[in-house]
C-alpha cells in the first residue's frame, strides 16, 4: 500500500470486509502451484473458511469445446465446489493469439486491469478468503502490464512464492522475485526439493533467506506421487488406447525412441530408468527389446499398429503397458515430453497429497495469516 | 529313459475333449491314436456316449488314471481339466489347445496359471497351442496332424507346429524315420532344454534335431547341451538370424531374438552343431544317425568324372576336412588296378570306362589306406556303369571297412533306383558334392566335439560385497550406468588399474599428482561426456606445477561444451608407457537369451572398423579365456609381431577370467567395457570403465 497502484486498486475493490487475499506465484512453470494453491484453500476451508479461487490469467490451456481455456480453474471449481463462471475465474486467456493482439496494441492495459478487478469483485463476493494463482511463471504478462505483481497490486494480495531448489545459485532468482515483489512479497516455500539437496537447502540457504529477512515457510521434499506422470495418465492426456494394462501405475521420467536394431535398442534400453519407448507398431524386435529392459516402464506403439498377441502376452507377464496412437512418432514423442514437462498429476488425490505435504512441511498458519 | 518317460511310452492315454465331429481337432487326434497306438485310448467328453466307437467318459474323475493326458478342451476349461488330470495322478500332459500367452494378455494370465498348476501337482506339460507328440516306438502319434511319422532314431523337436507336418510328409518321402517328435508350442513348461536332456538319456536316439525360434533359458541350454553332446548329436535350425528374420520371430513368439553372436557362441560352446537350412538340418541329421565316425579328417575321392572330382574337392577345401595323402603303397596299388590313363593321385579319377569293378577296387584300396578318414563315391551315368551294381558295391565296402563313405551318384531317373537302394543302407546319396562333404564334415566336427574337454572356470579370490556396494552405486543415479569413478570395482575382483584417484578440487588433485612418480594423466569424469577426447577433456604428460591449472581448465571446458553435464570430478592418474603397450578391449554384453556374452578385442580401429572380436558365453575357463585371444586376427600383434616386445599374454587371459567370474557373479551388470585394457610386457591396466547395471537385481 506504498504506491499509487495500491490506492487503484483499493478504490475497486473496496468493500468493508475485503477478503484475505494470498496469491501463489512460482519461479518457473511446472513447480506444482496448482496443487499448492488448492491444498491452502482446500486447508483454509477444512478450518472454517469460505474460499474462493481465481486465476488472472490462464496460460496451461485446453480447447475445450472449441474454447481455449486453462485446465487449472476447471480442476479448482470441482474440487472447491465453486458455483461461477469460467470466464470470472479466468478473465484474461493469455493465449498466442491474445498475445499477438496485445503487441499489435488491440489489447488495453487499463481495461484488462478493470475486467480481472470487476472479475474479482463478483468471485469475493460472500468468501472469507481468496485464492489466486499465479501464471506458469511470476513475470508473463509484461506486456499487458499484467505480472503477478501487478495483479498481486491490482487484487490487494500478498504473495507465496513457490520456488524449485537444486543448486545454491537457485537463491538468486529467488531473491530478484522477491525484489520485484516488494512489500506484497510474503514468503517463500520451496517444493520438489530432491533428497540429495533438501539437507543444504535446510542448513544453508534456508538460514541464509531468513537473515536477510525473507520468510521461508516450508521445505517440501520430491514426491513421486505429485511430480510423475503415470502410465494411466499418459494415456489419458496422449488419447492413447490401452493395448496391454498391466503396469499402468508406473511412473514415467523420460522417453527413448526404438528406431534402430534389436541389438542396439536393447543396449539402449537398458541404460535408461523409468522411460517409455515410443516406436512403430510393427517393429516386433524393438517391442520384445522394451520388454527385456528392466528400466522401461511403458511401450507406446506409433501408427495406430497393434503387436502380434504373442508381443502382447509377454508384456503383460512382465507387467509393462503398452500404449496405441494414431500419430506418428515424431509428433507423439513431441506431446509425450510435453505431458511429462508440464508433468503434475491433476486430481483430487495429488491436492490431497499436497495438502498432508503441506501439513508436514510448512507452516500452514503462517501462510494463512492465522495467530 | 529319464524322468519323461511317460511321456513318450505310455500305456494309456485320454485325449480330454475327444469328439467325432468333422474337422475337429479333437477327432484328428483320436484317429491319429487309433490308427497305431499299442496301448489303450480313452474318451473323455461330457456331451457324448461313446465317440468313434469309444466309449466316452463324461470327466477326467470317471475315467481311469491315464499315464498322458492330450487336452483339447477350448481355452476357458483348459485350466480346470487340468487341475482334475493333477489331482487324479496323471504326469504327463500335451496341451493342443491355443489362446494362451501367443494372444495377449488374458492368455498370458491363463499361461501363467497353467504353469502355476505344473508347479502345484509336479506336472510335465507340453505345450500349449502345440501340434503335439509323437513316438514310434509304441505307435503313438498324439497330434492332430495328418502324418504319422516312419521309425527311426532321430528326436525332433520343433517350435513350429506347421513345420513339423510339412517335415513328416516330406520326410516319409525320403525314408527318414523318427523316434519321438515333440510340437513345443508355448514352451509354458517343458522347453527345448528338457528335451535335449530327455533323448540325451535315451540310448536308442541316435541324434536330437530340433527348429528353434528362441531358446528359454540359454544358461541352462548350454549346460545340458554340453554333456548330452558328449554321446548324442544336437543339430538345430535357429531362424531369426537376419534382423528380418529375427523380427518375424520376435512377431511370432512375443520372445526377444538375443544376438547372432550370442547364439553362435553359445551354441558352439554346448556343442550344438548349427544347420543354416532345413536341407542342412536333414543332411546332418541323416549323416549323423546312419554313418559311423571318422577317425580322421582326410578324404578319398573317387570318381569316373573328371568335373564333378574337381568340384568335390573344392567343397573339401572349404570345409574343416582335407583331401588325404595316399601312402606310397595305395598309389602303387591304384596304378596297378587303374587304367594307364586314369589319376591314381587323391581325387582318384577312373575316367569315363571306368566300370562297377573298378570303382570298387579304387574305392576298396582307397578305404584302406590309414590316412583315409571317409570317401565320397562320386560318379556320372555312362554306358557301362550300372549304378545300381554300383550302390551294391559301395554298400558292401562300406561294411567292410567301418568308414562313412557318401555317394554323389549324379543323375535324375538313372539314379533313383540305386539311392533307394543306398538309403535303406544307411548311405546318402546326393546329386551335389558340397552336400556330400558337408555331411561328412559334420560328422568330422562332431567328433571333435566328442573328444573335446572343457575345463571348469577358476574361482579368484575376491572382495564380492566391497564389488555391491560399488554396484549399488547406481541406484542414486538418473539412469542405470557407471563409469570410471567405480574403477574400485574392478580392482575388487583383482583386474590392476593405474594408480591415481578422482578429486574434486584442483589442491588435493595436486596432492595426489605428487603421490605419483613422474608426470600425470588428468581426465574430467562425467557420465553425461561420453568422448572426452573431443572436448579437451583428457590432459597427458601433466607436470606437478600444471596440475591445479589443468584441473581448472578441464572443468571449465567441459562446462562450456555441454553446461548440463554432470560432473562428478577429474581423475589424476599415473602415466601409461603407450610405446611398449597394446590397447585391447575386454567387455560383456548379456544375452536375453544365453546370458553373460563376453568379448575380446584389440582396441581402437580394430573394434571399431574391422571388428575384429571374440566372444564367448561366460562362465569360462582358462582354456576358452586363451582361445579367445588366440581368435582374434590381430593375435600376432599380442605375441609380439615385427620386434615389438610380446605383451603378456597370461595376464589378458587372467583378466577375461576375472571379468567372466565377475558378471556371473553379478547377473545384475547388464554391460561392461573396460576400454582400453592396456596390455604391455609385464602385466595389464585397465584404463577406462563403463557399466549398465539393473539395481533391482543387486
Amino acid at each position: 500500500m506504498t504506491d499509487t497502484d495500491t490506492s487503484d486498486a483499493e478504490s475497486t475493490t473496496t468493500g468493508t470486509d475485503s477478503p484475505d487475499t494470498i496469491l501463489v506465484a512460482s519461479l518457473a512453470e511446472s513447480s506444482g502451484k496448482t496443487a499448492i494453491t488448492l491444498a491452502l484453500a482446500r486447508l483454509a476451508r477444512e478450518a472454517g473458511d469460505s474460499v474462493g479461487y481465481m486465476k488472472p490469467k490462464g496460460t496451461r490451456l485446453q480447447s475445450n469445446v472449441g474454447k481455449t481455456l486453462d485446465e487449472d480453474p476447471m480442476l479448482a471449481r470441482e474440487l472447491l465446489d465453486i458455483d461461477a463462471e469460467l470466464h470470472d475465474l479466468e478473465p484474461v486467456v493469455y493465449s498466442p493469439t491474445f498475445i499477438e493482439q496485445a503487441i499489435r496494441g488491440r489489447e488495453d492495459s487499463a481495461e484488462l486491469r478493470t475486467r480481472v478487478q470487476e472479475a474479482f469483485n463478483s468471485l469475493a463476493t460472500d468468501h472469507d478468503r481468496m485464492f489466486l494463482e499465479g501464471a506458469g511463471q511470476y513475470d508473463v504478462g509484461s506486456i499487458v502490464d499484467l505480472t503477478d505483481a501487478d495483479v498481486a497490486d491490482a487484487l490487494d494480495a500478498r504473495v507465496l512464492l513457490i520456488a524449485p531448489y537444486e543448486v545454491p545459485g537457485d537463491v538468486d532468482d529467488v531473491l530478484a522475485a522477491v525484489d520485484t515483489f516488494g512489500d506484497r512479497f510474503a514468503g517463500v516455500v520451496f517444493n520438489n526439493v530432491s533428497d540429495a539437496a533438501y539437507d543444504q537447502l535446510e542448513t544453508d540457504v534456508v538460514p541464509y533467506l531468513e537473515g536477510r529477512d525473507i520468510p521461508v515457510y516450508g521445505v517440501i521434499p520430491n514426491e513421486r506421487e505429485l511430480s510423475g506422470v503415470t502410465v494411466k495418465q499418459l494415456a489419458d492426456e496422449l488419447g492413447a488406447t490401452v493395448v496391454s494394462e498391466n503396469g499402468l501405475d508406473a511412473y514415467i521420467e523420460r522417453f527413448t525412441v526404438g528406431a534402430m536394431g534389436a541389438d542396439s535398442a536393447l543396449r539402449h534400453f537398458r541404460r535408461t530408468k523409468d522411460a517409455a519407448v515410443i516406436t512403430g507398431g510393427d517393429r516386433a524386435d524393438v517391442h520384445t527389446a522394451a520388454i527385456e529392459a528392466p528400466g522401461i516402464r511403458c511401450l507406446i506403439l506409433t501408427g495406430g499398429h497393434r503387436p502380434s498377441g504373442a508381443i502382447l502376452g509377454q508384456a503383460a507377464d512382465r507387467g509393462l503397458p503398452v500404449l496405441a496412437v494414431q500419430t506418428d512418432t515424431l509428433t507423439t514423442v513431441e506431446r509425450a515430453e510435453d505431458v511429462v514437462r508440464s508433468g503434475r498429476t491433476r486430481d483430487e488425490t495429488t491436492v490431497a497429497r499436497m495438502q498432508s505435504l503441506l501439513a508436514d512441511h510448512a507452516d500452514v498458519d503462517a501462510v494463512l495469516e492465522i495467530d | 529313459m529319464g524322468r519323461l518317460s511317460p511321456l513318450f511310452a505310455p500305456e494309456t492315454i485320454a485325449v480330454v475333449g475327444a469328439t467325432d465331429r468333422d474337422g475337429a481337432v479333437g477327432r484328428a487326434i483320436l484317429e491319429n491314436l487309433q490308427a497305431e497306438f499299442d496301448g489303450d485310448v480313452l474318451a473323455i467328453n461330457p456331451n457324448r456316449e461313446s465317440v468313434l466307437g469309444l466309449e466316452c467318459y463324461p470327466d477326467v474323475q470317471q475315467a481311469p488314471v491315464a499315464d498322458l493326458a492330450v487336452v483339447v478342451v477350448p481355452p476357458p476349461i483348459v485350466l480346470e481339466s487340468i487341475r482334475a488330470l493333477g489331482e487324479q495322478g496323471t504326469k504327463d500332459i500335451v496341451v493342443i489347445t491355443a489362446g494362451f500367452a501367443e494372444t495377449g494378455a488374458d492368455g498370458a494370465d491363463r499361461e501363467q496359471q497353467l504353469r502355476d498348476l505344473a508347479e502345484e501337482y509336479d506336472l510335465n506339460i507340453v505345450g500349449p497351442n502345440s501340434l503335439g507328440v509323437m513316438s514310434t516306438p509304441v505307435g503313438m502319434n498324439a497330434t492332430f496332424g495328418p502324418e504319422s511319422a516312419q521309425e527311426g532314431s532321430i528326436a525332433f523337436m520343433s517350435q513350429s507346429g506347421a513345420f513339423i507336418t510339412a517335415v513328416l510328409d516330406w520326410a516319409n518321402e525320403q525314408d527318414i524315420g523318427f523316434r519321438d517328435v515333440v510340437s513345443l508350442g508355448n514352451k509354458a513348461v517343458l522347453d527345448e532344454t528338457d528335451f535335449v536332456r530327455e533323448w540325451g538319456g535315451d540310448p536308442e536316439t541316435d541324434v536330437v534335431i530340433g527348429y528353434l525360434e528362441s531358446i528359454q533359458d540359454g544358461e541352462a541350454f548350454v549346460q545340458t547341451a554340453r554333456e548330452v553332446t558328449d554321446e548324442t548329436p544336437i543339430v538345430l535350425v535357429k531362424s531369426g538370424r537376419t534382423d528380418a528374420g529375427a523380427q518375424a520371430a520376435s512377431s511370432h513368439t512375443g520372445a526377444i531374438a538375443g544376438s547372432e553372436r550370442a547364439y553362435e557362441a553359445g551354441l558352439e560352446q554346448a556343442g550344438v552343431i548349427r544347420a543354416s537350412s532345413v536341407q542342412e538340418l536333414f543332411d546332418y541329421a541323416r549323416a549323423l544317425s546312419g554313418l559311423p565316425e571318422p577317425e580322421s579328417d582326410g578324404v578319398a575321392v573317387v570318381t569316373n568324372a573328371g568335373g564333378p572330382g574337381v568340384l568335390t574337392t573344392d567343397a573339401v577345401g572349404d570345409s574343416q576336412l582335407r583331401m588325404a595323402d595316399f601312402t606310397d603303397e595305395t598309389i602303387d596299388r591304384l596304378a596297378e588296378a587303374m587304367p594307364d590313363e586314369a589319376n591314381v593321385y587323391n581325387p582318384i579319377d577312373a575316367i569315363g570306362d571306368a566300370d562297377v569293378d573298378r570303382f570298387g577296387d579304387a574305392l576298396e584300396i582307397a578305404l584302406e589306406d590309414p590316412n583315409v578318414g571317409a570317401a565320397v563315391v562320386v560318379s556320372a551315368p555312362t554306358a557301362v556303369l550300372e549304378y545300381d551294381k554300383l550302390a551294391e558295391t559301395v554298400i558292401e565296402k562300406r561294411d567292410v571297412y567301418e568308414k562313412p563313405v557318401i555317394t554323389c551318384m549324379m543323375g535324375g531317373e538313372r539314379a533313383r533306383a540305386a539311392e533307394e537302394v543306398l538309403r535303406e543302407f544307411g548311405i546318402p546319396n546326393y546329386f551335389d558334392p558340397s552336400r556330400a562333404v558337408s555331411s561328412l564334415d559334420t560328422l568330422a566336427r562332431y567328433r571333435d566335439i566328442r573328444e573335446r574337454t572343457v575345463d571348469e572356470p577358476t574361482t579368484f579370490d575376491v572382495d564380492r560385497e566391497r564389488a555391491r556396494e560399488i554396484l549399488a552405486r547406481a541406484e542414486s543415479r538418473d539412469d542405470n550406468r557407471l563409469g570410471v569413478e567405480s574403477m574400485d570395482l574392478l580392482e575388487a575382483y583383482g583386474i590392476p588399474t593405474p594408480t591415481g584417484e578422482i578429486v574434486d578440487d584442483p589442491d588435493r588433485a595436486h596432492e595426489v599428482a605428487k603421490a605419483i612418480d613422474g608426470n600425470v594423466v588428468m581426465k574430467i569424469v562425467s557420465p553425461d561426456i561420453t568422448h572426452k577426447s573431443d572436448i579437451g577433456g583428457v590432459k597427458v604428460g601433466v607436470e606437478d606445477d600444471e596440475v591445479k591449472d589443468a584441473y581448472e581448465d578441464l572443468v571449465s571446458r567441459a562446462r562450456n561444451y555441454q553446461p548440463d553435464a554432470t560432473i562428478l570430478g577429474v581423475q589424476v592418474q599415473e602415466m601409461i608407457d603407450l610405446e611398449s603397450t597394446t590397447e585391447t578391449i575386454v567387455g560383456m554384453n548379456r544375452d536375453p537369451q544365453f546370458g553373460p556374452l563376453l568379448l575380446f578385442g584389440l582396441g581402437g580401429i580394430f573394434v571399431e572398423i574391422l571388428q575384429d572380436t571374440s566372444v564367448r558365453v561366460a562362465p569360462i575357463g582358462e582354456g576358452e579365456a586363451r582361445e579367445m585371444v588366440d581368435e582374434i586376427d590381430a593375435a600376432p600383434l599380442l605375441r609380439g609381431a615385427r620386434g615389438r616386445d610380446p605383451a603378456d599374454v597370461e595376464a589378458i587371459i587372467d583378466t577375461i577370467q576375472r571379468l567372466s567370474q565377475l558378471v556371473t557373479d553379478f547377473p545384475a551388470i547388464l554391460e561392461l567395457d573396460v576400454n582400453p585394457l592396456v596390455a604391455g610386457p609385464d602385466g595389464v591396466q585397465a584404463i577406462d570403465l563403463r557399466l549398465t547395471v539393473d539395481t533391482e537385481q543387486l
